[in-house]
């Protein structure tokens, strides 16, 4: 197989479909190439929160308010079920300092004009039934929302390829043709593609692609581990998270000097219930290289920790356990944009536990930079030479 | 006539014949992708009966030795309680 497109995309997660679709519907001609098949990486492992609180106030969370704009409409402009839910979230606190840190980020996020509050330990209880006694209170958006981010994987494949998109599964790029510091194309297992743009959304095997331009980029795989309980009646309130989960999520070497094993192995609480009931509990962070497997250790610390914040859950039954290899980058902000070295190779990944999030805006973004060379945000922050 | 009556796959979550063939026909070619366009295998029972089944369709169009199953223990359920309370007792 010998191809010719005026875009190549690597990589059939939430992102690269994203963006798929958005060029396509800009009227570019688009391949998207995926090793395995859709959602088959950290897309198809994941939990289902569309949580905007969990973002720093800036231009990450004015993405993912971009982002939940979309998502109101998505399914309609899909034409498939992506079970999207406006449920409102909760950011649970257990101790005063977790209180006092959340009450910073709350005041901050206010500012930016994001709908969230904090609440007592009594307001909490009356959103979400089975809390511990000892919680400090909690944060409540109604903003926050779910999806079933499978389902959104395959709903913008599907929609791409309505608008002409080409998608390949199956298929492993091995090279990255350049000739002058320019890119030409790609080598795959099934043949060469003649491009001169191509698209990095890989996740976290992104820098493994960008080696195969000459290209360093410092996302490293964070490990996710996840349990899912048997179908049970609405429980769940929408989505919850615990303040250690922020914690965990941007202090990484805070919780690296703890003795606690649930702490070092990064556990925060994730909650949500799916549409046919089974609640989902996660999640642990974790550096351990490209390893998915699920560990007991792992397992059990989370389900400590989450029984300890809401002993609500203690009697059901779990029937199934994953793990996912989240995009980590040292900032937690995405890489977007044009490497400067080599013409036509664009970034798009790092978006570590946001990529359901933000799949929406970042195909937006990227569609517009590069279709029209600017964007509605202020892209400089997504540039990789910040890391240097 | 009457109408076909539809053949379940997997039971639990009530995944026909003819939508795992429109997941085939979609492009799936292991179990996982299956499962991910269908939801088959995601039941009480994790795909005890269905998985068999989906394998022996998928087989007539990859070479089965290649194909993983992609099982996500535990395959029978757990208790959260006995996982937390196995915990304490080592603990103590």
């Amino acid at each position: 197989m010998n191809k010719t497109s005026e875009i190549v995309i690597i990589g059939g997660g939430v992102i690269g479909t994203s963006i798929a679709y958005n060029l396509s519907k800009k009227g570019k001609k688009v391949i998207l190439v995926e090793k395995g098949d859709l959602a088959f990486g950290a897309s198809g492992s994941c939990d289902q929160e569309i949580i905007l609180q969990s973002k720093s106030p800036g231009v990450h969370l004015q993405m993912a308010m971009r982002s939940a704009e979309i998502y109101k409409t998505l399914e309609d402009e899909l034409n498939h079920p992506i079970e999207y839910k406006n449920t409102g979230g909760m950011i649970i606190i257990e101790t005063e300092e977790e209180m006092k840190t959340m009450e910073g980020i709350v005041e901050k996020q206010k500012k930016f004009g994001f709908n969230v509050e904090i609440l007592d330990r009594n307001e909490a209880a009356k959103l979400q039934g089975g809390l511990a006694e000892h919680l400090q209170g909690s944060t409540y958006s109604p903003q926050d929302a779910h999806i079933n981010s499978m389902e959104l994987t395959i709903g913008y494949a599907n929609a791409a390829k309505k608008l002409g998109a080409e998608v390949i599964l199956n298929t492993e790029v091995t090279g990255i043709k350049q000739e002058n510091r320019k890119i030409t194309g790609v080598q795959t297992s099934d043949g060469d593609i003649d491009s001169e743009i191509v698209i990095n959304c890989a996740g976290a095997w992104a820098p493994a692609i960008a080696q195969m331009a000459g290209i360093n980029i410092p996302i490293q795989p964070r490990r996710g581990q996840i349990i899912i309980t048997e179908e049970v009646p609405p429980y769940v309130m929408g989505d919850i998270l615990s303040a250690r989960y922020i914690a965990a999520k941007y202090n990484p070497d805070i919780l690296k000097n703890s003795n606690d094993p649930g702490i070092k192995l990064g556990v925060g609480l994730a909650l949500s219930q799916m549409e046919k009931g089974n609640i989902m509990i996660g999640a642990t962070r974790e550096f351990v290289g490209y390893d998915t497997s699920v560990t007991r250790e792992g397992i059990k610390e989370i389900l400590k920790y989450a029984t300890r914040l809401v002993p609500g859950i203690r009697d059901l039954n779990i029937i199934r356990v994953f793990a996912g290899l989240r995009p980590y980058t040292p900032d937690g902000l995405p890489v977007i944009g044009f490497m400067e070295n080599v013409e036509g190779f664009f970034m798009a990944a790092g978006h570590e536990g946001d990529g359901i999030a933000l799949a929406p805006v970042t195909g937006e973004i990227v569609s517009d930079l590069i279709i029209d060379g600017k964007t509605f945000i202020d892209d400089s922050v997504f540039d990789i030479k910040r890391f240097n | 006539m009457s109408e076909k009556k539809p053949v379940y796959i997997c039971r639990c979550q009530e995944i026909t014949e003819d939508d795992i063939k429109k997941a085939i026909e979609d492009g799936a070619r292991t179990v996982k992708g299956v499962k991910n366009r269908t939801g088959a295998t995601m039941g009480l029972c994790q795909g005890r009966t269905c998985r068999k089944l989906i394998e022996r369709m998928l087989a007539r169009y990859v070479d089965m030795n290649e194909i993983k199953p992609g099982t996500r223990p535990p395959v029978r359920t757990v208790k959260i309680d006995d996982m937390v309370k196995g915990e304490e007792v080592e603990n103590e």
